[in-house]
């Protein structure tokens, strides 16, 4: 059975942008572990002549015509839970030096 | 995924090639489809001149629980593009999730197509000096553009406007099948024209409709180098410049023992120098997963026929038709290119019209290609000039035999840039003196006199030397002010003499 080590954990938590502590380090990796081993009870399953598949409910193309669609709000509406905002554009911390 | 391909046969080029390391290229270009509303939601996509942040919605700006819904017409778009590409497209695609946080991404994923990709294969081929180029087509996928970030002066904050968030693209990813920076910038061009031609794109370059990354690698064997990619070219100079100037810059690392290292790089116009960037994740890294929200794609092959009997003419069409009028490969190129770039004016849709009337194409395609084109270049306001009346006008008085080529461009350069001139343009060049005299009987008169006063050069026409009938022209046209047409002068001065 596959085991997350501690740099999995580390990758994880770079690729999530979070910064862990040495004690949430040791907490997530025991987490992370048992979510993994529940998942893997799958393994258990027999799929031979299984067709791999990425969806279950048995749609296909589910599209809409190219017109303009009024979603009854202010697109400005969208902008009030911004933490900071400046000039309608949201603020984020610089991206470029 | 891609197929892998062997690598190409070293082409006979690189033996007169100074380095001894061989550049390989492949491209990457993202093209905007030219939809009126976003790839998943309704919101309006031409973001050129909105205020920030008005062209978005719950879906665009990733909020939980928004459910995506597909564009047909994006749909519709790929599927001529594959067509424009030489290949049929998938039958089956499907949606993916790209997963990575950055401030301009709201969803902390992009949607796009991972394995199953709406384009496998085609090609695109150009000429270069004379020589029939192809650059294979590795796959093309749908996705989502991401938003569109600034970082004023000196702040230390970046500002993000999410109205391109959501804009349909194709990225079409090719082979590593060029070898050199003109092969690269030949191949984007040729890509670009395809693109707008099959009407899949407006193909606004200012506004980045394309972008182009560049993936160079250079080796001295069989073997594949390590490859750097430049990012977001937005110019096909851009991406000349880039790969030369990777090819140099990586030629020294590699002369000086050191490696090149696998990184993305990004184009410093003011420099004009590539430089590194922050590095991304890698594909793994992704953690590339179904989106469950948007079902596969299926295309039906009656739908790609109708897609196919109503495709856009093609470059390739308007190159055959151009140089069976005579037209070189440069001169096509140039109207093929104001076609696109200048096309409030209509150029092709004249140059059809023409010769579907059996009206002279030839005389047209020059007139654009010598003197309208090389003058919207300098004037861009004279896109909005009715052609239709002016080139026809301009024919019917060329064809009557009263303009000379000379005063044929300057009648066409007068008409394009006033109203006046066009809306009547032969009176307009009969004030002006541009119409020659090719009525006979008045020309005959005047012939007859200088026949009379240049005895000596009539003489020796009749003694059968050329040249007098030249002078004897040459006299005509100084007494008729430049107004007679040199042809019918010399057919009367030849049945004169005969005559006489």
């Amino acid at each position: 059975m596959a085991r997350l080590s501690k740099d999995d954990v580390l990758r994880l938590a770079h690729l999530a942008r979070i910064e862990l502590s040495n004690d949430e380090i040791e907490e997530f990796l025991i987490e992370l572990n048992e979510v993994l081993a529940y998942f893997q009870q799958l393994q258990s399953l027999d799929t031979k002549g299984i067709i791999e598949t990425n969806q279950v409910n048995g749609l296909t193309n589910v599209m809409r015509d190219d017109q303009l669609i009024d979603y009854g709000y202010a697109p400005r509406v969208l902008l009030k839970n911004l933490p900071l905002k400046m000039d309608d554009q949201i603020q984020v911390k610089r991206m470029v030096e | 995924m891609a197929k892998k391909k062997a690598l190409n046969k070293w082409p006979k080029k690189v033996k007169t090639m100074s380095s001894k390391y061989l550049p390989t290229i492949g491209i990457e270009c993202h093209v905007q489809l030219r939809t009126k509303t976003k790839l998943f939601s309704g919101a309006d996509n031409d973001a050129r001149t909105a205020k920030p942040n008005t062209l978005i919605n719950h879906i665009d700006f990733g909020l939980p629980g928004a459910l995506p819904v597909f564009n047909r017409e994006a749909l519709h778009l790929a599927v001529r593009a594959a067509l424009a590409l030489g290949v049929e497209p998938q039958l089956f695609s499907t949606f993916d999730r790209k997963h990575y946080f950055y401030p301009d991404l709201p969803m902390g994923y992009q949607i796009t197509q991972y394995d199953q990709p709406v384009i496998i294969g085609g090609q695109v081929e150009y000429t270069l000096n004379g020589e029939l180029k192809r650059v294979s087509i590795t796959r093309a996928h749908l996705e989502a553009d991401a938003g569109k970030s600034s970082h004023p002066g000196t702040k230390d904050y970046s500002l993000v406007d999410l109205n391109r968030a959501g804009t349909p693209l194709l990225e079409i990813v090719s082979e590593p099948d060029m070898h050199s920076a003109a092969e690269a910038r030949a191949f984007a061009e040729e890509l670009y024209l395809l693109m707008c031609y099959a009407e899949v794109t407006d193909g606004d370059l200012y506004h980045g409709n394309m972008r182009f990354d560049v993936n160079v690698s250079l080796s001295d064997n069989d073997k594949l180098g390590v490859r750097s990619e430049t990012k977001n070219l937005n110019s096909f100079r851009a991406v000349e410049k880039a790969v030369d100037y990777e090819i140099k810059r990586q030629s020294e690392l590699l002369e000086r023992n050191q490696l090149v290292v696998q990184e993305t790089r990004g184009w410093n116009e003011a420099k004009q120098k590539t430089i590194p960037q922050r590095s991304k994740e890698n594909a793994d890294d992704y953690r590339y997963m179904p989106d469950p929200d948007l079902p596969p794609i299926e295309i039906d092959p009656k739908y790609i026929k109708q897609v196919e009997s109503e495709m856009p003419k093609l470059p390739a069409f308007w190159r055959n038709e151009l140089s069976a009028l005579g037209l070189s490969s440069s001169q096509s190129n140039i109207l093929l290119e104001a076609g696109v770039n200048f096309a409030e004016a209509k150029y092709m849709d004249l140059v059809l019209d023409f010769s579907s009337r059996g009206l002279n194409t030839k005389a047209l395609v020059n007139w654009l290609v010598n003197v309208d084109i090389p003058l919207v270049k300098t004037d861009s306001s004279l896109i909005r000039t009715d052609r239709n009346k002016l080139y026809l006008d301009v024919l019917n008085l060329v064809e009557a035999g009263k303009l000379s080529s000379t005063n044929t461009k300057e009648l066409i350069a007068a008409a394009l840039k006033s109203s006046e001139v066009l809306s009547n343009i032969s009176a307009y060049a009969s004030q002006a003196g541009l119409l020659q005299q090719s009525d006979s009987s008045q020309l005959e008169e005047t012939i007859k006199e200088i026949l009379f006063t240049n005895a000596e050069a009539v003489k020796d026409v009749k003694a059968g030397q050329d040249k007098a009938i030249g002078f004897l022209i040459g006299q005509v046209m100084a007494k008729t002010s430049g107004q007679a047409n040199p042809e019918v002068a010399r057919q009367l001065i030849e049945k004169l003499i005969k005559q006489a």
